[in-house]
């Protein structure tokens, strides 16, 4: 099933779609949003300059620290009593951004999700268990109001208190989980030392997985512990856009489809700014061209990947991003050699011998970066002899360096032992003070 | 042959009693442990009462727990018998994976905890040498 009728227009109609969208949108935010008309007048870029999908090359970026100068409404292009919710995202560091709704805006957003819920294999039938944080985090309410708008039943469970969350799954024949993949992890794990066995016991049979990546190894970890005939997708979306609903994965598995008549995706270099063709991988940049109350333009959202026009066997015609295979601000530099965390899961995932969690320690020495990487024993027949122990720890090593180039202390710890996370996973911890 | 476990234990204060409040509490009666000094992680092997029951425990507690055949055997409490049983070993042309004792078995001779690279050949060869070697009833 395809939810919405816009996800498989012809590619002519798409355009000619978005242009008029795109045209509306920056005439409005010159026209409403004080920030955009100084960036614009500075580039000397009228609304009137756009005349086709390609002029958007000419409009300023938006980019986090704008949203932080204009803390908390200041980029909004509608006044605060049109607002009928606002969400703020889970900022680390300084103020959060922070994501105003119009009416029109949620009826949007709903929409969107479910098709993304469609497009990840959901169906009125399941009866949904939501295990992300409620609260000012988009994931919860987004997926919650996309999913009871498809008629699916919704149980609003948030994150933490696993074996809670367990009971329900169980007792109320929960059959589609949303979560971050660490805490689907976690929750089989945990499920399994209760003595429930998640793939015969449990009736789960979707994960709509999100706000944090999914590496192909992880996926794989899913079907070991879920079982191997569950639906496992991802789905990407940030509180700036929106929240989920920009993208998200079909049953197919070759990328998440953008929705497109809500937002102009494009990739650049993010060194240069200079837009990539099709295909090549860089930053991607999203314009929102529906939105009321924070319409975005260009706002480059620090993910590295790459854009497939080609037609999807599943019918939609929207293009494509590739899975993501980092963040600008992931990635860590370390001997100078250019480090995603992802690079390292995708090895550990693939050693049978050890657990899917671990932790990476990133420290400076005598002047010199060191990388300890933690990860748990799981197989007992290495006990046999420390060689074996010794092996395990060589061959990790082995692999790293084939990817990474670089050298990593590894570290067997036990079963158990290292955090496990409800909501999105921290496993780096950068102890230099650069 | 008897029943050895081995449990993998990171290189921490307290890691070794972890295992033994395990044991303590479930009332189970460790006859022989052994443990190396290594940099970062060990592994701990025992002998003990109920080893089945014992892994099933651990597991449950998080540790990684195998279980492997290992030799037991009698000596003579005197100078230079555990020298005799040794050359019989290598005689054989068996390698010795690692070696250990039983904690003290009031009044009993001692025994030794031996692990051999093919422990069928091994367990005949000493028993064709008049060696005790003991199984669980032991």
């Amino acid at each position: 099933m395809i939810w919405g009728k816009e996800e498989s227009l012809p590619r002519a109609e798409l355009d000619e779609l978005q242009l008029a969208k795109l045209k509306e949108t920056v005439k409005r935010v010159y026209e409403k949003v004080p920030a955009y008309r100084t960036k614009m007048d500075e580039r000397n870029i009228k609304p009137e300059k756009i005349q086709s999908l390609k002029d958007i090359k000419e409009l300023p970026f938006t980019n986090k620290k704008d949203l932080r100068d204009n803390y908390p409404f200041g980029l909004f292009a509608v006044p605060k009593s049109e607002l009928v919710r606002i969400h703020a995202s889970s900022g680390t560091t300084g103020k959060p951004t922070v994501a105003g709704y119009t009416r029109n805006d949620l009826k949007a957003w709903t929409e969107l999700v479910t098709r993304i819920a469609v497009l990840g294999g959901a169906s009125r039938e399941d009866t949904a268990q939501i295990c992300f944080g409620y609260g000012m985090f988009t994931g919860a309410l987004g997926l919650h109001y996309g999913l009871e708008n498809l008629g699916a039943g919704v149980c609003p469970t948030s994150s933490g208190n696993t074996q809670k969350q367990i009971m329900y799954m169980k007792d109320f024949g929960t059959t589609l989980l949303v979560a971050t993949p660490s805490y689907a992890l976690h929750i089989a794990e945990v499920a399994k030392s209760m003595g429930i066995n998640p793939s015969a016991d449990l009736k789960v049979k979707t994960g709509l997985f999100g706000g944090e990546g999914m590496t192909e190894p992880m996926r794989e970890e899913m079907y070991k512990l879920w079982g191997s005939d569950m639906k496992v997708t991802q789905n990407y979306g940030m509180s700036e856009l929106m929240g989920p609903g920009v993208s998200g994965e079909c049953l197919e598995l070759c990328g998440m489809h953008i929705n497109e008549d809500h937002f102009i995706p494009e990739i650049i270099n993010p060194e240069t700014g200079q837009v990539l063709p099709p295909g090549s991988k860089g930053e991607l940049v999203i314009t929102c061209i529906t939105k009321e109350a924070l319409p975005l333009i260009r706002y480059r959202t620090g993910d590295i990947t790459c854009l497939m026009y080609e037609p999807c066997k599943c019918g939609r015609t929207t293009v494509r991003m590739e899975n993501l295979s980092g963040r600008c601000d992931d990635m860590l530099i370390i001997r100078g050699v250019n480090v995603f965390p992802t690079q390292i899961e995708e090895v550990l995932l693939k050693t049978p011998e050890i657990g899917p969690h671990y932790e990476i320690i990133i420290d400076r020495k005598n002047h010199l970066d060191t990388m300890e990487i933690k990860v748990e024993l799981v197989d007992d027949t290495l006990l046999d002899s420390y060689a074996k122990l010794e092996e395990l720890n060589k061959r990790i090593r082995g692999s790293l360096k084939v990817v990474l180039g670089l050298d990593a202390d590894i570290k067997l710890v036990a079963p158990r032992s290292l955090k496990r996370f409800e909501g999105k996973a921290r496993r780096v911890t950068d102890s230099r003070n650069l | 042959m008897l029943k050895q476990l081995s449990v993998f234990i990171e290189n921490e204060i307290g890691s070794l009693a972890k295992i033994t409040s395990v044991l303590r509490k479930n009332g189970i009666n460790l006859r022989a442990i052994s443990a190396f000094d290594s940099p970062e992680f060990g592994i701990m092997r025992m002998i003990v009462d109920k080893p089945q029951i014992t892994k099933e425990i651990l597991t449950g507690k998080g540790f990684v727990v195998r279980i492997t055949e290992v030799l037991a055997i009698e000596l003579e409490d005197k100078p230079g018998d555990l020298d005799r049983v040794l050359h019989i070993i290598s005689a054989a042309g068996l390698g010795i994976n690692y070696i250990y004792s039983f904690v003290i078995r009031s009044g009993k001779a001692p025994l030794m905890v031996i692990n051999l690279d093919n422990m069928e050949k091994g367990g005949q060869i000493l028993k064709a040498n008049g060696i005790k070697v003991m199984d669980e009833e032991d």
